[in-house]
């Protein structure tokens, strides 16, 4: 028997359409003040309304919270389920932590939420990279690349996941598990109009990566493991050149240590010399020391999942101080097709408005064994302009 | 003013020409692999017929066409060449802008040229089949229409990115009684072996033709037949410039610069050869001749002019080109034929010696010029065509700027009218600009064959 932990975080995405940018903290009252109303269990019904139907050979049973943080929501669904903690009153981040400790007890096979970063964060708190974590956007703040596209993307999903189909002419599962970011702002700073954003870490999370369809259109999509192992093998050939390479954070970059069977630190900036560690989870400062007496340096960065950030969200250490002493024509953006399907520009903010604009234009992304991309990069500026 | 020149049936050349016998200096030999010697007519008898084999050593400045393939070849032969006169008012430059049209074969490119030809000279020796790969389609295509007249078997290894993409060209093929298959194949130790290592490759001609050569040199009664890159197949299609000639003749005009589209180099090499003899002869010293390529496999304008394989897996001989390195898998870009390594020798040799010249292009800017050109003169072109037709575009404009008024000519290879998926992608903006990152490349370039 399969099993989905489930949990829904009711006043997820209340802020929104008040435009608080989200619940955290007091901003839950206001919203409520200022008329918001509940979304999230809409939103999980309509992920959730016909998978019972979809999978009616499986034997699927969904673990939940009591009331309207789960089982107000299966209620509806026609799926089997059972509560396995309670919640008393207002609910809250704990309440979230406590029912993954509970999930993570009945050993469920993933833990399906509904929420936006906040609730991302708070169960990949708790799983880890354990289980597979898939969220049904809800939230005002969706940064995270654990969300399905919309709520109806939720059931083909789960469908893809639990049926134990193949695609037939292709033999293989039609669903993978990737990695992706798990990211939250600071709501205060971004309600004065400022992103500050933090990577927590990299949870697993299922994708459909074999066939893209589009109208008619079948792509033929590489699986990102195997495109981030194309990349790892192809940038630890040109890495023999005898520069310095700055190797900035993210589960790509790791993938090129990897190739070099090199020990790299998940959410750090580490340097790497002649196939050899030079130090690993650096600061600025610590940068650019080792900058000082490199006659050939160059810098390695992956942008964040579908933000598209490659300066200024989650390596801040490579300051703009430091990209300007290793030049821009040395910056070296890696990616995988799938990562950058999904990411339609790049983006640079690195505090440095002149420098942000050197970027400005087209940039080539290498994502597979000798093989790139070309993609925009947009400063900062532009950025604010788009959300 | 006409929009076609026509020629009449019986002006379809009787000869193909031969730009070996007009090189400056001849082609560097072909390399045997296992004796690192010039490869000797011996070495290629296990996959080709030896009339083919011939021609493709031969200095000889014109070979006869056979009248059973001259037969054939009525059936859409000699090709209208265009005046694209709407495209050229929709520009509003000064510039003449010319076309040969080779999408009315019944396959619907250019690729019969060689196909018929091939098939022919295989069954006059007593072969039973003939195995090839195919990228686009196109050749598949092509070939399994040239073995049906000539009753001949055929089995296809088509690029598997492409036979997802055009499933269509599969069933073209089965109608005219070939096999096609998905490469790599698990039939053959070549395409197991890419397999093995990467169940989800995109396959690329390379390897596909791997496939095909291990399949011909292991069967007794099966021939190979390559679609492009040999010198005999690059001869084969100079009846395209051959009659082009004829038909500027008949405008009373010669162009100033030639484009057309390079994957293995066939289709230009037949265009342009006999307008590149004028020039190495010093009777049109100024013609321009300029290969157009996608920005994702840029094999002249970034590659290394240095022996390598032909194929992904290594079997071939080794020749003299331009190339990426044979173990290169370009990204899946929708033009398909323009999917290899390497190019033609003759036409890298060209290129190297400055007698041409050579560009590329994003996927994105190439549809817009197909878009531009289908809005204009009506043919949706293939994409790999396209790509000569940006490069059309871009001078027309660059003559109206300059005020010139220049003959421009290329090829059009043949239709799209298989390829709307990629139209469909282009449409709904999912087209990526794919490019290769030469300076990484080069940094890290080590693995060439050496010689």
């Amino acid at each position: 028997m399969k099993k989905i932990g489930f949990l829904v975080n009711p006043i997820a995405g209340m802020g929104g359409a008040v435009g608080l940018k989200g619940t955290d903290g007091d901003a839950f009252v206001k919203a409520v003040n200022l008329g918001a109303r509940p979304i999230a269990s809409e939103r999980a019904k309509r992920a959730l309304q016909d998978l019972h139907l979809r999978l009616r050979d499986d034997d699927l049973l969904m673990l939940t919270c009591s009331d309207r943080m789960g089982e107000d929501v299966l209620k509806e669904t026609g799926l089997l389920y059972n509560i396995v903690y309670d919640i008393h009153g207002k609910t809250s981040a704990a309440d979230t932590r406590e029912a993954c400790k509970r999930f993570l007890a009945s050993d469920v096979d993933l833990v399906l939420f509904c929420g936006g970063d906040g609730t991302a964060r708070d169960v990949y708190s708790v799983i880890r990279t354990d289980i597979p974590m898939l969220g049904i956007p809800a939230g005002v703040k969706m940064y995270s690349g654990v969300f399905a596209i919309d709520p109806v993307a939720v059931c083909d999903l789960l469908e893809d996941l639990f049926s134990h189909q193949k695609d037939s002419d292709l033999e293989r599962p039609r669903i993978k598990i990737r990695d992706a970011e798990v990211i939250d702002i600071d709501e205060n700073a971004y309600r004065d109009g400022t992103l500050k954003m933090e990577v927590f870490g990299y949870a697993k999370t299922p994708y459909k990566p074999t066939l893209v369809q589009g109208r008619k259109f079948v792509f033929y999509g590489e699986d990102e493991e195997v495109s981030k192992k194309a990349i790892g093998r192809f940038a630890s050939e040109f890495m023999r050149d005898g520069s310095l390479y700055i190797l900035g954070a993210g589960t790509t970059t790791k993938v090129v240590a990897d190739a070099l069977n090199l020990k790299k630190t998940l959410l750090g900036v580490d340097v790497i010399k002649d196939g050899r560690l030079i130090k690993s989870d650096t600061n600025e400062n610590d940068l650019l020391n080792i900058l000082k007496d490199e006659k050939s340096k160059k810098i390695i960065v992956s942008p964040i999942g579908a933000q598209g950030f490659i300066f200024g969200r989650g390596n801040q250490q490579i300051s703009s101080k430091v990209i300007r002493k290793v030049g821009i024509e040395n910056v070296i953006v890696i990616a995988t097709p799938y990562k950058l399907e999904q990411t339609p520009h790049l983006f640079v903010d690195t505090g440095d408005a002149d420098l942000d604009r050197l970027f400005s234009g087209c940039m080539s992304v290498v994502c597979g064994y000798r093989m790139a991309q070309r993609k925009e990069v947009l400063g900062a500026r532009k950025v604010r302009s788009l959300k | 003013m006409k929009t076609k020149i026509i020629l009449d049936e019986e002006e379809i050349p009787k000869e193909w020409y031969n730009i070996q016998a007009d090189l400056h200096t001849p082609l560097d030999p072909v390399i045997n692999p296992a004796t690192m010697k010039p490869a000797t007519p011996d070495d290629l008898k296990a996959i080709f017929p030896m009339e083919l084999i011939k021609q493709e050593m031969s200095t000889e400045r014109w070979i006869p066409i056979p009248e059973e393939v001259r037969d054939i070849y009525r059936l859409w032969r000699p090709t209208p060449l265009y005046r694209a006169h709407r495209l050229e008012e929709y520009l509003k430059t000064p510039a003449k802008i010319y076309y040969k049209w080779e999408g009315v074969s019944p396959p619907g490119s250019h690729k019969p040229n060689t196909a018929v030809p091939q098939a022919y000279y295989n069954m006059k020796e007593g072969i039973e089949r003939i195995s090839t790969e195919t990228g686009a389609g196109q050749w598949g295509s092509a070939l399994a229409f040239g073995t049906r007249l000539f009753d001949l078997d055929c089995t296809v290894y088509m690029v598997r990115a492409s036979y997802e993409q055009k499933p269509y060209r599969k069933s073209i093929m089965q109608a005219w009684g070939a096999e096609c298959l998905s490469s790599p194949t698990d039939r053959t130790n070549s395409g197991r072996a890419v397999l093995e290592k990467d169940p989800d490759t995109t396959g690329s001609l390379g390897i596909s033709i791997s496939e095909a050569v291990e399949d011909a040199a292991t069967h007794d009664n099966t021939n190979y037949a390559l679609g492009s890159v040999l010198n005999h197949v690059c001869m084969h299609q100079t009846v395209v410039g051959l009659e082009a000639e004829k038909q500027f003749e008949l405008a009373d005009d010669y162009p100033d610069v030639i484009f057309g589209c390079v994957g293995g180099g066939s289709n230009f090499s037949g265009a342009c050869f006999p307008f590149a003899g004028d020039k190495l002869r010093g009777e049109k010293p100024d013609v321009r001749i300029v290969s157009c390529e996608p920005m994702a496999c840029p094999t002249l304008t970034k590659g290394l002019y240095a022996y390598d394989f032909g194929d992904q897996a290594g079997l071939t001989p080794l020749m003299k080109m331009f190339t990426l390195g044979h173990d290169f898998v370009p990204a899946p870009i929708h033009a398909g034929g323009l999917r290899y390594h390497a190019d033609a020798p003759i036409l890298c040799k060209l290129t190297h010696d400055g007698v041409m010249d050579a560009v590329a292009y994003h996927q994105n800017e190439v549809f817009d010029a197909a878009i531009t050109f289908s809005k204009t003169e009506g043919i949706i072109v293939a994409p790999e065509a396209a790509h000569c037709i940006k490069a059309t575009i871009d001078e027309a404009l660059r003559c109206k700027k300059e005020g010139k008024e220049e003959t421009i000519f290329f090829n059009n290879s043949g239709h799209g009218n298989f390829d709307l998926a990629a139209y469909d992608a282009y449409f709904d903006g999912k087209l990526i600009d794919y490019e290769y990152p030469a300076e990484l490349v080069k940094q890290s370039l080590a693995g060439l064959s050496k010689i």
